[in-house]
């Protein structure tokens, strides 16, 4: 019942030499080596909202165990973005095409991860999200 | 302008049905399509359990980047608690906990370059940590 991810990083002119950066991590229980069990599965929403949006509500049940977040911004417009926060503290902006992958602690029901549309308008049309998450615990029923 | 490109393959059998997705982006100014120019590439061995600084906003001169942090450790039980907040004030004051790597993990993120990035080892031994920022 594994999970893993893989990140590659390449660019051949960024720097004097190329760059290649490959690493996989299999994603498991919190100090432990037995895999992450729970996950929502791919997930799809179309955002227009520029108000804070709980993508994924934390679970004080999940503080000091494992999970892990995947979230991409499939909108081609280049200019659009999401804005993503956890408990109203601004991580950054994920543009057309950019995807993040990162720990989430959810140190208490605060912890929420929020999106925003920020830019979006009327004419600019809907930004859609994918998202998953995978993690452990016993009765989180995250987003239920 | 370079050319940066980042990939993730994601894989997940926890469903019945699995799970398999490949995306990549390349990274750009904010909101244009002209690629970043900017790459710090650092490696650190931490040797306390204090939390510290780890990438500050004054190392990067945009106001859009994107980070990848690294726990190289092959102990499962050693991890790096990742903190963003704000910065000054007697930095590194940062509370927002944004998740624990635990060894062997990896993190992908953009970053707004409001606050400072801290990092606080799980135990005094030795803990190396390896990080990018592109800007």
């Amino acid at each position: 019942m594994a999970t893993t991810a893989t990140i590659t990083l390449t660019s051949a002119d960024i720097a004097g030499d190329p760059v290649n950066v490959s690493k996989t991590a299999t994603c498991t229980k919190a100090g432990a080596t037995t895999d992450l069990d729970q996950s929502t599965g791919l997930q799809r929403v179309h955002l227009r909202s520029t108000a804070n949006k709980v993508l994924l509500a934390a679970n004080a049940e999940g503080n000091d165990l494992a999970a892990k977040v995947y979230i991409i911004n499939k909108a081609t417009d280049p200019t659009l973005y999401l804005t993503i926060t956890i408990n109203a503290q601004t991580i950054g902006k994920l543009y057309a095409g950019d995807w993040m992958f990162i720990p989430w602690s959810q140190t208490d029901t605060a912890a929420n991860i929020e999106v925003a549309a920020t830019n979006h308008t009327a004419g600019t049309g809907d930004i859609p999200v994918e998202y998953a998450l995978f993690h452990e615990d016993t009765d989180f029923l995250t987003n239920a | 302008m370079p050319t940066t490109n980042a990939t993730i393959a994601l894989s997940s059998d926890i469903t019945d049905n699995a799970l398999s997705v490949t995306n990549t982006t390349t990274l750009n100014t904010a909101g244009t399509t002209v690629g970043l120019d900017a790459m710090t590439s650092v490696t650190k061995v931490l040797s306390s359990t204090n939390q510290v600084d780890l990438i500050t906003t004054g190392t990067v001169s945009t106001t859009h980047a994107y980070v990848y942090i690294n726990n190289p450790s092959t102990d499962n039980t050693e991890f790096f608690k990742i903190t963003i907040g704000a910065a000054g004030g007697g930095s590194p004051t940062d509370t927002e906990e944004i998740g624990r790597l635990y060894g062997g993990d990896w993190m992908w993120f953009p970053w707004d370059v409001d606050d400072d990035i801290c990092i606080t080892p799980s135990v005094a031994t030795d803990m190396t940590v390896e990080f990018q920022v592109f800007s």
